[in-house]
C-alpha cells in the first residue's frame, strides 16, 4: 500500500534517514522499531511532508505523494497521529472529533464523531472538556479516535505507549490490533514497546541508525534474540512471560 | 572531500560579492568626485563613518550577542542630548555665562553661543580639552542607557525587549521635544564646536576626524571579534542552555554587550551632534536610528563587522544617488505632484525585503570560525572517540 | 460625558481593534507585523478620500478600508510571509521583511498625498476627521459608533473562531499545525485569512484612531509602538488578551494625562506617551508574559482562599 524507496531525509542540514527503504502490506500491522534515535519519528514525518525528503521515493497506492503537503495526505486517506501534540489541547473534545473529520461532509462528521464516542466510552464523558484536562491515556485515546474519524486508509501511529501507566499503555496497544481485525484499517506502528508490538503486528522492520538492520515477519523479529538484546531491551526469549489482555483489562 | 570543495565554492563566491561591492563603491565615489567634487564625497563619507558606527554597535548586540535592539535610537538619543546640553553648559559655568535652565534657549538666540565659539576658536588646548569631554559624556551616558536596558533585556525574552526598547526610544525624542532646557525642544540647541579652530578647513577636519574614529571601532570590534569575549558572545547568542553549562555568565555577557553597543552608539551620537553643530530632538526618529542601521546590517551581513561597512557605504551611496539625481531620473514624477524624494523610502524598503528574500546572509556572510585550525579539532576529535571506543 | 473619555474611548477602542490584528498575526504567523503602521494609516486614507471625494459620513467607508487593508495583508502573505515561513525563517527576519513592506507603503502614502495635494488641491497631511462626524445623543458620532463598531467587529470575529468550522480549524492550525495538517486543514488558507483579518483591523483601527487624533501621513508609524504595547500587554498569545490590552493601553493614555494634568499641570500632556508605556513595562517587569503570563485562576483562589480563610 505504501512504498517507500531509497529515502533520503532529516531536517535542515541534518541527515537523519540513509537510503532507506520501506514497504507497507495492505491490511495488516507494519511495525517499525529500534533505538532511540534511530529515525523513527522522522521516517513518519518524511511522509507526512513535514521532514526534509532531499531524495528517495514515497509511494501511495501506486501514486507518488513525496513533498506532498499533509493537508492533501489526509485527503488521500493517510491519517497520522503524532507522539506530542496529537490533540488540540484549547480545544473541546467535541470540536477536536470535528477538526479531525475536517473533510467529511458536516452531517457525516457529526455521526462519525457519535461512533467514536461509542468506540471510546471515556470520550463521551468528557465531550465538552478541553482537551488539556484530559489524563495521558485519555489524550491516546482521543488521539486515535482523531486518527479514525475520517475513516483512514492507513494510519501511521507514532509511540502511542510512552508516557502511559504500563497497564494502560497495553490497553491501547490491544486496540490497535482490534482496528486492524474489526476495521481492517492498514497501520504503519511506531512503537517503544517493542516486544508487545512486535507480537501484534504482522510485518517488522528495525531501523537502526537511519538505516533498516532487520525486516521480515514481526514474529521473526522475536526469534532473534541477538538483534532484540542489542537494540530492543528483550532478553528473555519471546514466547515466555506475555502477559494476557484479559489479564490486564 | 564534499565539503571542502563546497566551502571552497562558497568562499570564491563570498570573495566575488565582497569584491563586486568594493568595486562598485571606488566606482561610485570616482563618479561623485568627478561629478560634484570634493564636499559632495566629504559628506557621504561622514554619514558613512557615523552610520558604520551605529551599525556596527547594533552588529555587536543583535549579530554577535542575540539581543533583538529595536531601540538603537535610545543609545544615539543618549549620546546626542548629553552632548548637546552638558559640555556646553560647563563651558559657559566656567566662562561664567548663564548656563541654567534658559541656556537652551540662550543659544539659538546667539547670546551665549558666539561668547563660546570664540573660546574655543582660539585655543587649540580648549578645542581639544571639549572635544575630548563631548565624547566621555557620551560614552558615559551610552554606557548608562545601555546599563538601563540591560536589566529588562535579562528578564524579557525577543519580541517583549524589541518592542518595548522601541516604544521607549521614541519616548526619549518626545521628552526631547517637549522639556525645553534639555536640548532646546523644538527650537533645538546650539553646540559649541571644537573644530572651529581649524578654519576654514573645519569641514574636511570633522570629517576626518568622525573617519578615523569609525575606523577604530571597526578595528576594535574586530579584535573583539576573535577573543574569548567575542566567542563568548557568540556562545550565548547561539546556545544560552550551552553557553552556561560552559560556565558563561549570561547575564554578565549581555549586559556587557549592551553597555558596549549602547556606548559606541552614543559616541557617534555624540560626533553627529558635533559635525552638525545643533540637537534637534525630532531629527531622532526611530526610522533613521533604528531602522536605517537594521537595513545596513542586514544588506551587510548578520553577525560580521567588515560586512557592516560595506552594508552602510552601498546604502549610504544609494541612498546619496536618488537624493542626488532625483529630478533627473524621477522627474516624470513631478507630473503628478509628487516628490521623487520619497523613492528613498521605497528603496529602503525595497532593500530590506530583496535581502531577505534572495541575499539572506549579506553581502559578506559571517564566518564559521574555529578557535583551532580544523585539522587539529579532527585530531582531537579522532583521538577523543578512539579513547571511548577502546 | 467627559471630553476626555469620548476622545479616549475612540482611541481606546481603534487601539483594541490594531492590537488584536497584531496578535492574531503573530499567533498565527509569528509575525510582528511591523507594517499594521501604514495599514492603519490607509485605513485613515480610505475613509478621508471617501468622505472628501465621495461624501457622506466617514463611517460609510469603514467596510471599503477594511477589504483593503485585508487585500494590503494577501499581498504580504503571498509576496513575503509565505515564501519565509516556507523556508522555516526566524521571528527576527519574518518581523524585519514587514518593516521593508512598511517602508514601500509609507512612501505609496507619502506620494499619494503629495497627488492629492497637486490635482485635486486639498490639504491631506493634516486632518481632522472630526470635522465630517456628526452629531448623535448630544455627544459626536464617533464616540458612540466607534466603540460599537470595534465590539459588533470582534464579537463577530469571536463568533466565527468558536462557531464555525474554519473559525475552530483557525484556532486548531494556530495551536498546532502539525496536527491540523494531518487533519486535513489547508494551513495556507488559514494564514491567508489571519493576513485578511489582520490586516483589515489595522485598517479599521487606523481609520478608527483618525476620528480621536489628528490624521497625517505618519498617523500609523506614530501610534505603532501603543498597537505593539497593547499587543504585548495583552501577552501575545491570546487575541482577546491583544484586544484587552490595547483597549487598557488607549484608556490609560487618556485618563492618565487627564488625571495627572488636573494634578501636575498642563505640562504632563507632552509626556503622555509615556503613561501607558510606563503601565506596560511595569506590567512586563513584574509579568514577563502580560496579561496572559498572569496566573488569574491562582489569584482568584488565593482571593477566594482568603476570603474564606475564616476558619483561622
Amino acid at each position: 500500500m505504501l512504498k517507500i524507496n531509497k529515502l533520503n531525509s532529516g531536517y535542515g542540514k541534518l541527515q537523519v534517514l540513509y537510503d532507506l527503504s520501506i514497504e507497507i502490506p495492505e491490511k495488516g500491522i507494519t511495525v517499525v522499531v529500534g533505538p532511540n534515535g534511530a529515525g523513527k519519528t522522522t521516517l513518519l514525518c518524511s511522509i507526512m511532508g513535514i521532514a526534509d525528503v532531499s531524495s528517495g521515493e514515497v509511494e501511495f497506492q501506486g501514486n507518488s505523494i513525496r513533498a506532498l503537503p499533509s493537508y492533501l495526505l489526509a485527503r488521500q486517506g493517510i491519517s497520522y497521529v503524532p507522539q506530542m501534540g496529537n490533540v488540540f489541547a484549547e480545544l473541546s473534545v467535541r470540536d477536536n472529533l470535528q477538526m479531525a473529520g475536517y473533510l467529511l461532509p458536516t452531517a457525516k462528521a457529526k455521526k462519525k464523531a457519535e461512533q467514536m464516542t461509542v468506540m471510546f466510552p471515556v470520550l463521551k464523558k468528557f465531550i465538552d472538556r478541553k482537551a488539556a484536562t484530559l489524563s495521558g491515556g485519555e489524550r491516546r485515546m482521543l488521539a486515535v479516535a482523531m486518527g479514525l474519524m475520517k475513516d483512514p486508509k492507513l494510519m501511521l501511529l507514532d509511540e502511542l505507549s510512552t508516557d502511559l501507566a504500563p497497564i494502560i499503555a497495553e490497553k491501547v496497544i490491544s486496540e490497535v490490533a482490534r482496528l486492524r481485525d474489526e476495521l481492517g484499517i492498514t497501520i504503519l506502528l511506531v512503537e517503544q514497546m517493542a516486544k508487545r508490538a512486535l507480537e501484534i503486528g504482522d510485518t517488522a522492520y528495525l531501523l537502526v541508525s537511519g538505516g533498516v538492520r532487520f525486516a521480515g515477519k514481526a514474529r521473526e523479529l522475536l526469534n532473534e534474540p541477538e538483534l532484540c538484546n542489542m537494540y530492543l531491551g528483550i532478553k528473555q526469549p519471546a514466547a515466555q512471560n506475555i502477559p494476557s489482555i484479559e489479564g490486564s483489562r | 572531500m564534499k565539503s571542502q570543495s563546497t566551502q571552497r565554492n562558497l568562499k570564491s563566491l563570498l570573495l566575488n560579492s565582497e569584491i563586486l561591492a568594493v568595486v562598485a563603491i571606488l566606482m561610485a565615489l570616482t563618479f561623485f568626485l568627478t561629478t560634484r567634487g570634493l564636499p559632495m564625497v566629504l559628506t557621504i563619507l561622514v554619514d558613512f563613518a557615523v552610520f558604520a558606527i551605529i551599525t556596527m554597535s547594533l552588529n555587536l548586540e543583535t549579530g554577535f550577542t542575540g539581543i533583538p535592539q529595536f531601540g538603537r535610537v535610545l543609545a544615539v538619543i543618549a549620546g546626542a542630548f548629553a552632548v548637546g546640553a552638558i559640555p556646553g553648559r560647563l563651558l559657559a559655568a566656567l566662562m561664567g555665562l548663564p548656563a541654567g535652565l534658559n541656556y537652551t534657549i540662550d543659544t539659538v538666540q546667539f547670546q551665549v553661543s558666539p561668547e563660546l565659539t570664540a573660546a574655543l576658536s582660539g585655543s587649540w588646548m580648549l578645542s581639544l580639552l571639549f572635544l575630548f569631554i563631548c565624547l566621555v559624556i557620551a560614552a558615559l551616558s551610552g554606557a548608562g542607557i545601555g546599563w538601563l536596558t540591560s536589566r529588562p533585556a535579562i528578564r524579557l525574552r525577543e519580541a517583549y525587549l524589541g518592542i518595548s526598547l522601541l516604544a521607549f526610544g521614541d519616548f526619549l525624542m518626545w521628552v526631547g521635544h517637549n522639556w525645553v532646557p534639555l536640548v532646546g525642544g523644538s527650537t533645538s540647541v546650539f553646540v559649541p564646536d571644537p573644530f572651529r579652530i581649524f578654519g576654514g578647513a573645519r569641514f574636511e577636519a570633522v570629517v576626518i576626524a568622525i573617519f578615523l574614529a569609525a575606523l577604530l571601532v571597526y578595528a576594535y570590534l574586530n579584535r573583539l571579534t576573535v577573543s574569548p569575549f567575542g566567542r563568548a558572545l557568540k556562545m550565548v547568542r547561539d546556545n544560552e542552555v550551552s553557553a552556561s553549562a560552559a560556565g558563561k555568565d549570561i547575564v554578565k555577557i549581555r549586559t556587557q554587550s549592551l553597555v558596549i553597543g549602547s556606548m559606541l552608539a552614543a559616541i557617534a551620537g555624540g560626533l553627529y551632534v558635533i559635525y552638525t553643530g545643533t540637537v534637534t530632538a525630532m531629527g531622532y526618529s526611530r526610522l533613521v536610528w533604528t531602522f536605517w542601521p537594521w537595513a545596513f546590517m542586514m544588506l551587510g551581513g548578520i553577525g560580521s563587522t567588515a560586512g557592516m561597512l560595506l552594508g552602510v557605504m552601498v546604502l549610504t551611496i544609494m541612498r546619496t544617488l536618488i537624493t542626488v539625481y532625483r529630478f533627473e531620473v524621477f522627474g516624470f514624477l513631478m507630473a503628478w505632484g509628487i516628490n521623487p524624494l520619497w523613492l528613498e523610502f521605497t528603496l529602503m524598503g525595497a532593500v530590506i525585503i530583496g535581502v531577505i528574500l534572495f541575499l539572506p546572509h549579506g553581502l559578506v556572510p559571517e564566518k564559521v570560525q574555529s578557535i583551532l585550525p580544523a585539522s587539529r579539532v579532527n585530531s582531537i576529535l579522532s583521538k577523543g572517540f578512539g579513547a571511548k571506543l577502546q | 460625558m467627559a471630553p476626555w473619555l469620548a476622545t479616549g474611548l475612540i482611541y481606546a477602542s481603534a487601539l483594541a481593534l490594531a492590537a488584536g490584528g497584531i496578535t492574531l498575526l503573530y499567533m498565527s504567523t509569528r509575525t510582528f507585523n511591523f507594517a499594521h503602521a501604514s495599514m492603519a494609516t490607509i485605513g485613515f486614507y480610505v475613509i478621508y478620500t471617501g468622505s472628501v471625494l465621495g461624501g457622506g459620513t466617514p463611517y460609510r467607508y469603514f467596510p471599503l478600508a477594511f477589504l483593503i487593508g485585508g487585500l494590503l495583508g494577501v499581498i504580504c502573505y503571498y509576496g513575503l510571509n509565505r515564501p519565509l515561513l516556507k523556508r522555516r525563517a526566524v521571528e527576527i527576519t519574518l518581523m524585519m521583511s514587514t518593516l521593508g513592506y512598511d517602508l514601500i507603503l509609507l512612501s505609496v502614502i507619502q506620494m499619494y498625498c503629495d497627488y492629492l495635494t497637486f490635482s485635486r488641491r486639498l490639504f491631506p497631511r493634516r486632518v481632522s476627521m472630526s470635522i465630517y462626524d456628526f452629531e448623535l445623543l448630544g455627544v459626536s458620532a464617533a464616540t458612540i459608533i466607534l466603540p460599537l463598531v470595534a465590539i459588533v467587529f470582534l464579537t463577530a470575529l469571536h463568533l466565527f473562531l468558536v462557531k464555525t468550522r474554519f473559525g475552530v480549524a483557525m484556532r486548531a492550525t494556530i495551536e498546532n499545525p502539525v496536527l491540523a495538517g494531518a487533519s486535513g486543514i489547508n494551513a495556507d488558507r488559514v494564514y491567508m485569512l489571519a493576513w485578511v483579518i489582520g490586516g483589515g483591523m489595522a485598517a479599521l483601527g487606523g481609520a478608527a484612531m483618525s476620528m480621536a487624533i489628528t490624521g497625517t501621513p505618519v498617523l500609523g508609524m506614530n501610534s505603532i509602538p501603543f498597537m505593539f504595547a497593547g499587543a504585548i500587554f495583552g501577552g501575545l498569545h491570546s487575541l482577546y488578551g491583544g484586544i484587552l490590552g490595547g483597549f487598557v493601553i488607549g484608556m490609560t493614555e487618556y485618563a492618565g494625562v487627564f488625571y495627572l494634568s488636573q494634578i501636575f499641570g498642563p505640562w504632563v500632556l507632552g509626556y503622555r506617551m509615556g503613561i501607558p508605556l510606563l503601565l506596560m513595562a511595569a506590567t512586563l517587569l513584574i509579568f514577563p508574559r502580560g496579561l496572559a503570563g498572569i496566573p488569574w485562576a491562582a489569584l482568584v483562589r488565593n482571593l477566594f482562599g482568603k476570603k474564606g480563610g475564616i476558619r483561622v
